[in-house]
């Protein structure tokens, strides 16, 4: 049984990557300056359009399932919405108000509302003004120091979480009151003015934070650092509980959420790890798999040297205990490929099939220009069951 | 071509200027509180050696080890500690001692191996020991390990 699909869709590093909502088009950056969208032919995904109005690298595309609209931003501080009006996308310039590159975008769970990270320190939340026909947007800027690198929205359409280089998560609320009804309190906190600081979590080991998620049902909040750690919150009014955990690979960039126990992040190690939450020992967190079959086992589980352990660190390792030239480059077929189905670093995963909170599949981009899409029950069959039944009995 | 403007420290007129000491919570210690408190580690990491308790002395030291501005001679006194325990250590037990350390301290004796190795020929700094150390840490703690060490800015 194929745990995976697997599309090489260019041989360029993919920024990003968003989905419509029937998974038969994706709109995908391969580090420049226009968004393709490939639509699904067969069994390849076939370029039918490009989007080009940016005139910088474009740094994220998110793609809003229900109302159809396309959303990017860029390197040259800007964002535009695009519509599909008669077969043609068209754009629509956003006023960000922001004097650095826009660095990260997402659509609000209402579609009513987007936010924009930056450079520039702060957050632009953005919301369409009818009378003039333009999205205006409001920035959010205390406490944040240093540049945003990622969002992510709670389910109630009002906070919002933010990952940033100054080591820090926070949680914030980005209520607009033409757009957003008075919410219910939350765990987050019940009175929710524009610019609330619901939270602000560090990173364990100093690292900045990569990428931020809320849990399915809004109650928890995850975020991976650059110091290889996977950092889960759960806020409370007294003190919150926060489960960190360090791993032995290199750091986690992106993640998804898949149920209210369990998260797939990836990053520089090239394949997508899974965490799980047990409710046995106080709902603390722990890897426990690889979706990547292919990778060696023990690479999620403690491989000392981790995607440095392929065919050409060998080679160069031999080399050094048996004397220079050993092996040589004549030897028999010398490979440097990684074990990995990734072969460079993952730049984003995301919810891919099934619904909020039982997501049963999610999809991964990365520098390496693959397309790849995971069953993450399958990456339970292998190892995972094995080890989880190994624990029961 | 004339660089002198790269001596211009930009930042002095940058109102809005991320300060070192915003990127990290300082050692809630005083720094004289900190320092009687490397020395008084040092004797009894020598007792615990003493008794052959490799492990022990290592968990020791590393315990709250001092870190951040202010406390320079308790960072030193701290590498001497440590140097004392990893240059007496056979190079058969270093497996054994390294995965009986919890995680937070595999971290930190990653940092102070690290700081030994950018200060060459410093006391009885043996450069390969520290790779010794170095080699055996990273096949039990990963890379993660070094990546903290190189993140984090509490920097021992």
């Amino acid at each position: 049984m194929p745990a995976s699909e697997i599309y090489t869709i260019a041989q360029a590093p993919v920024t990003c990557h968003a989905f419509n909502a029937d998974r038969s088009q994706v709109a995908v950056s391969l580090n420049s300056t226009d968004v393709q969208i490939l639509t699904k032919k067969g069994k390849d995904w076939v370029a039918t359009d490009v989007l080009k109005e940016h005139d910088k690298t474009i740094t994220s595309i998110d793609w809003a399932p229900n109302s159809n609209r396309i959303v990017t931003s860029s390197q040259d501080r800007n964002a535009y919405v695009w519509q599909l009006t008669d077969g043609v996308w068209k754009p629509t310039l956003v006023l960000l108000r922001i004097n650095r590159a826009a660095t990260f975008v997402r659509w609000s769970p209402n579609e009513d509302k987007f936010a924009v990270a930056s450079g520039a320190r702060a957050i632009a939340i953005c919301s369409f003004d009818p009378e003039n026909n333009w999205w205006v947007s409001k920035l959010l800027k205390k406490p944040i120091r240093s540049t945003v690198l990622s969002l992510d929205w709670h389910p109630n359409n009002v906070l919002l979480a933010a990952g940033s280089a100054d080591m820090k998560a926070r949680v914030f609320s980005a209520y607009i009151k033409e757009v957003d009804e008075r919410p219910a309190p939350t765990v987050w906190g019940s009175k929710l003015p524009f610019n609330t600081i619901c939270g602000e979590y560090s990173s364990p080991s100093g690292g900045w934070v990569h990428s931020v998620g809320f849990s399915p049902s809004g109650d928890a909040l995850a975020f991976t650092s650059h110091d290889s750690s996977l950092t889960i919150v759960y806020p409370s009014d007294s003190t919150p509980t926060t489960h960190s955990v360090r791993l032995p690979s290199l750091p986690l960039v992106t993640l998804a959420w898949t149920t209210e126990s369990t998260i797939v992040a990836a990053g520089h190690d090239c394949q997508p790890l899974l965490f799980t939450s047990s409710p046995s020992s106080n709902n603390s967190w722990s890897l426990t798999g690889s979706l990547d079959s292919s990778a060696p086992k023990t690479a999620a589980k403690a491989s000392p040297v981790g995607r440095l352990n392929n065919a050409a660190f060998q080679t160069f390792k031999n080399a050094d205990s048996r004397g220079a030239g050993a092996g040589g480059a004549g030897g028999k077929g010398e490979e440097t490929e990684l074990a990995t189905v990734h072969q460079n670093t993952i730049t984003s995963v995301r919810a891919y099939s099934g619904g909020v909170g039982e997501v049963g599949e999610v999809s991964t981009t990365g520098v390496d220009g693959k397309l790849v899409i995971w069953s993450v029950d399958s990456g339970s069959v292998g190892g995972l069951v094995g080890k989880l039944g190994g624990m029961r009995m | 071509m004339d660089v002198n403007f790269r001596k211009i420290d930009i930042d002095a007129y940058d109102e809005d200027v991320l300060h070192e000491s915003e990127l990290y919570e300082a050692d809630p210690r005083d720094p004289s509180q900190v320092l009687s408190e490397a020395k008084a580690k040092s004797a009894s990491v020598r007792s615990l050696l003493s008794k052959n308790d490799i492990s022990g002395a290592l968990s020791a030291v590393l315990e709250s080890a001092p870190y951040g501005p202010n406390v320079e001679e308790a960072k030193i006194v701290t590498l001497q500690t440590l140097l004392t325990i990893i240059n007496t250590t056979k190079s058969t037990e270093i497996s054994g001692v390294v995965k009986s350390l919890p995680q937070d301290d595999q971290d930190t004796l990653m940092k102070y191996l690290y700081k030994g190795m950018a200060m060459p020929g410093w006391g009885d700094i043996s450069g390969s020991v520290l790779l010794g150390w170095h080699e055996k840490l990273t096949e039990v703690a990963g890379t993660g390990c070094i990546v903290r060490t190189m993140t984090d800015r509490r920097t021992v």
